[in-house]
């Protein structure tokens, strides 16, 4: 079976969005095997680590995805992208 | 018993001995830094390369030819890093534990524990399914470190409990359906009795995903009273790691020991006490299987 791909549009849901992951993550609650981790993003400095604008969700787990696109259905913003 | 009995038990299961529990041991390891410094970064431990790679995509890394091998080696040789001087908080060195019962559980909150206990959010929920609960009961050290971490903290409640409410509260989760677990951070210090859930829990993900001993399974095993199993399948929806299966043409539910993790949650939802934990060294094909 082929890698499956999930990507997340950064300019749309968290660093660069308007949508705080911490307020949204729907697809959190949708996906059954718990593929995503919501985290705030590396590369800032210690004292900005908890700015809202720096939490992101990556798709941590892709190997134990279904492909079932619930999280695509759940997106408000449509960030997210399965392919394979 | 286990290697890590054999190391740190003086004689009992690693999680019976005292010493593991004492201030003294986190003082003599320098723990307090350590441990300030794993809690701060804590939601960023998957995502942190290490050697040059990050857990993302992790079972596909896996599964690749040789490289895949070298991999598990390098991550299983982390996770257990006794050595205090090379372990890296960054991505939590020497941080594993076991399945308990809810009996030893009490054990350890009543008798070994080392004050103050808190209970805070758990970090796994909340980063894996966006769900703030408080279920874990920290104590020693790593309590008073949390406390000053506001974003593990409950809001409207009392964060420091005493034993008592420590035992209730874990009696709560596990009847619930929460599974028990002990953990070294980092080894051999003890300082935290988790109420897990799969597969939203760090530990159980790799260890059921991608079988790296992050979390060993109980030193108990699950055994049914064939003559009293009625065939309710209640305790069918309380295992976390399917285990228990009903079959309807013998009107009972069997059980499948490779997959049982020894947590007991089960016998919660047995009405007719048909289910009870058995010492894993009295069943002869699962001695010694972790």
């Amino acid at each position: 079976m082929s890698k499956t791909k999930i990507r997340i549009d950064y300019s749309k849901c968290g660093e660069n969005g308007k949508v705080d992951p911490r307020d949204c993550h729907k697809c959190l609650e949708v996906c059954d095997p718990c593929v995503f981790l919501m985290h705030e993003a590396l590369g800032y400095k210690e004292e900005d680590l908890y700015n809202p604008q720096h939490w992101r969700i990556t798709p941590v787990w892709p190997s134990v995805c279904t492909r079932c696109f619930y999280c695509v259905k759940a997106c408000p913003e449509k960030a997210i992208k399965i392919s394979w | 018993m286990c290697d890590w009995c054999m190391k740190h038990g003086a004689g009992k299961k690693w999680y019976m001995n005292a010493k593991n529990y004492s201030d003294q041991l986190a003082k003599d390891l320098n723990l307090e830094d350590y441990l300030t410094e794993q809690w701060m970064n804590f939601e960023t431990v998957f995502i942190r390369k290490i050697m040059g790679l990050s857990s993302i995509g992790l079972g596909y890394k896996l599964k690749m030819p040789i490289i895949g091998r070298v991999i598990r080696w390098v991550v299983e040789r982390m996770i257990h890093k006794e050595e205090t001087k090379k372990r890296n908080p960054m991505r939590a060195d020497g941080h594993f534990g076991q399945v308990i019962p809810l009996e030893d559980g009490k054990i350890i909150l009543s008798e070994l524990a080392a004050e103050p206990i808190i209970e805070n959010y758990c970090m796994c929920r909340w980063m894996q399914r966006g769900k703030k609960e408080a279920v874990c009961i920290n104590f020693g050290i790593l309590s008073e470190i949390i406390e000053k971490l506001p974003r593990f903290i409950p809001k409207n409640r009392v964060v420091r409990i005493d034993r008592e409410e420590a035992m209730q509260r874990l009696e709560e989760h596990n009847k619930k359906g929460y599974i028990a677990s002990v953990w070294f951070q980092p080894v051999p210090y003890i300082c935290a009795i988790c109420s897990c859930e799969s597969p939203e829990c760090g530990g159980l993900r790799l260890r059921n995903n991608f079988d790296l001993n992050v979390v060993y399974k109980a030193e108990y095993i699950i055994q049914l009273d064939q003559d009293k199993c009625e065939g309710c399948k209640a305790c069918v929806s309380m295992c976390q790691f399917s285990a228990i299966r009903y079959i309807p043409s013998i009107d009972r539910v069997i059980i499948d020991y490779d997959k049982c993790f020894g947590c007991g949650i089960c016998r919660h939802a047995c009405k007719n006490d048909a289910l009870r934990l058995i010492p894993r060294e009295e069943y002869p094909g699962f001695d010694g299987k972790y």
